[in-house]
């Protein structure tokens, strides 16, 4: 009998089984009742501003080709050639005037339309070719530059799935007047780890920072976050934390970019980064502008990590292992010798031999063997902590609660078993 | 820089000081090894990724050229890591507390480097030096690892004759994809 979904997260997700993590059957699930109906992010129009200009991107494990069509739109393709199944594209990115399968050199137009079956000129018949260009990924809609693309034909527009994230978001990207750019390809490695638990850390989970990064986060950094921080949960699966500085702060305390070594390191970038924050009263307004951001996270695997400047995916490969992706973000505005000095705020810290979060890859691969030793199952993990202490603010939209709260998990798991729930039963 | 071919006591002295870097890194002393680098130092592991094979260099060995692959830091690209002597200090100071998880227990490493091969000498005396490594890595309760690479290095002269300090190191890693348990290592 495979596991039921009710007896893995209970009614208020305050216990979570450690099936959850390690579960085959639960894992299929999870593909269809979440990734199949999900807004997945794919790229960033930065990554793609000229016609046929393509970068490979994973929606759950299902290749995909994010493609500039010479009809100016996004396209997303199924990176699986209609005749034997090969990838057509086998370039992390580039421009392509087509694809072309290697077994057979049938060949696709960056929109995906099969141009052309070679074997044919020496054939009788013609095939309808209309029905035989890559698969598209049926829906893709883009925020803010941000692409998304999702399995579901019908799923609601992408505006309304992130609802009042655009609202968190938005206090980072219109800080900068042009907005933000991806820097070259992501840090891509392979953790032994569930797909879940990168995301729960930035979700929400910025308190683990004092405990396993207290090797390199100083104390006064935590501090700053115990007294000023807030998490924040906009729907189930979404979330944000920040610190909410204090009104006539010094520029240097709130301003993005201040935190990495990178610019400690380089003092040419600093007036820069104090313009940025002295205009955020008038680009983000009062409220926003004080805020410093920490770590973002939009249901189910798309994570921003502010402070150090990082869009985030968790690629499920399986129960036990993820591809977690992570692409450096800058400020489109800035000169390029100041993007080269910011990203460094990214790749000391973070990626798979950051400082900090070579502890993080640590965590999840020993959570991973927590989750599949015998004789446990009648010890779900605790995700209690903070039990409805969250509430509405009169200001910042969404339920707030301090940094140690688990709401942002236990929503989380609210959503994640309701999809699975709605799909357990399906043949 | 020169091409000429150095001397066998060139390259014996040079030999031993890579042979000097692998037992103190793998003796996890990395105290003593910052000893060795520059302070001017920048250590470097460059992204490495598939770009499109452009079928106009068709027939020339730049064609499939490992810089194709690079994303280092002299590019609009994203390294793994690019580093500075204030980096590295807080790496080093890291790895001496009880609380740096990745490396509590230790990994086991052991560094075969061969391939050493002086490129050349600039006006001031720094050596392009660019070798090979084999290491393995096994940390308690993980699995074994085979990191391989190229480091490609500018040595120095130090203040005393017959010493070098490492002032540049890029490290070219040859694998598929990322799946060790870290790149934080000294490379």
């Amino acid at each position: 009998m495979p596991i039921r979904v009710h007896d893995v997260v209970n009614h208020d997700a305050s216990l979570v089984s450690r099936k959850a993590w390690s579960d085959p059957h639960l894992y299929e699930l999870e593909k269809r009742g979440i990734f199949g109906h999900a807004w997945l992010f794919l790229a960033h129009t930065s990554q793609l501003p000229n016609l046929g200009d393509f970068v490979q991107a994973y929606m759950c494990e299902t290749p995909i080709i994010v493609t500039h069509g010479n009809d100016g739109n996004i396209h997303a393709l199924i990176n699986s050639c209609s005749h034997r199944g090969l990838p057509v594209c086998r370039a992390d990115r580039g421009n392509a005037k087509s694809f072309v399968c290697p077994y057979h050199n049938w060949n696709y137009s960056v929109e995906g339309s099969l141009q052309a079956i070679p074997q044919e000129q020496h054939l009788e018949g013609r095939t309808d070719r209309s029905l035989l260009g890559l698969k598209r990924v049926p829906r893709v809609e883009q925020w803010n530059g941000m692409i998304f693309g999702s399995f579901d034909e019908e799923i609601e527009p992408l505006d309304d799935y992130l609802g009042d994230m655009r609202w968190y978001l938005d206090a980072f990207f219109g800080r900068f007047p042009k907005g933000i750019e991806f820097i070259g390809s992501p840090q891509r490695w392979v953790i032994d780890a569930n797909w879940k638990l990168p995301v729960e850390n930035q979700l929400g989970d910025v308190n683990h920072g004092p405990f396993l990064h207290a090797a390199v986060i100083p104390p006064e950094a935590n501090a700053e976050v115990f007294e000023l921080g807030r998490s924040v949960v906009t729907a189930p699966g979404h979330g944000a934390t920040f610190r909410l500085m204090p009104e006539g702060a010094p520029l240097e305390q709130v301003a993005w970019g201040f935190e990495g070594m990178a610019s400690l390191l380089a003092p040419e970038v600093h007036d820069y980064l104090r313009e940025v924050q002295a205009r955020a009263i008038e680009s983000v307004g009062p409220l926003r502008s004080r805020m410093k951001g920490l770590t973002y996270g939009v249901f189910p695997n798309l994570s921003f990590l502010w402070s150090n400047t990082a869009f985030k995916v968790s690629h499920p490969r399986g129960p036990g292992k993820v591809e977690y992706w992570s692409w450096s973000v800058v400020p489109a505005d800035a000169p390029d010798a100041f993007k080269r000095i910011l990203r460094g705020n990214h790749t000391a810290f973070f990626g798979p031999g950051g400082i900090l979060e070579q502890e993080d890859s640590e965590a999840w691969t020993q959570q991973r063997i927590g989750s599949e030793i015998d004789f446990a199952d009648d010890r779900p993990y605790y995700y209690g902590l903070g039990l409805n202490e969250e509430k509405p603010d009169p200001e910042l939209p969404g339920l707030v609660g301090v940094t140690a709260n688990e709401f942002y998990a236990r929503n989380f798991f609210l959503r994640w078993r309701d999809a699975l729930a709605a799909v357990e039963d399906e043949a | 820089m020169s091409t000429t071919l150095a001397s066998p006591e060139r390259q014996y002295e040079i030999e031993q000081w890579y042979y000097r870097e692998a037992r103190m890194l793998d003796g996890r002393q990395y105290q003593s090894w910052l000893a060795l680098c520059h302070p001017e130092i920048r250590y470097v592991i460059p992204g490495r990724g598939n770009p499109q094979v452009p079928n106009r260099e068709r027939g020339k060995e730049d064609m499939i050229s490992i810089e194709r692959e690079l994303e280092g830091v002299d590019s609009d690209g994203l390294p793994i890591r690019d580093e500075t002597m204030a980096y590295l200090m807080l790496r080093v100071e890291r790895s001496f507390k009880a609380n740096a998880w990745s490396e509590n227990p230790p990994a086991r490493t052991r560094r075969i480097v061969g391939n050493i091969e002086i490129l050349g000498e600039d006006d001031a005396g720094a050596l392009s030096v660019w070798s090979a490594f084999h290491l393995h890595y096994a940390r308690p309760g993980s699995a074994s690892f085979l990191y391989a690479g190229q480091r490609r290095d500018v040595l120095a002269p130090g203040e005393q004759a017959g010493a070098y300090l490492l002032k540049n190191r890029e490290v070219i890693l040859d694998m598929a994809e990322v799946a060790y348990p870290t790149l934080g290592l000294f490379l």
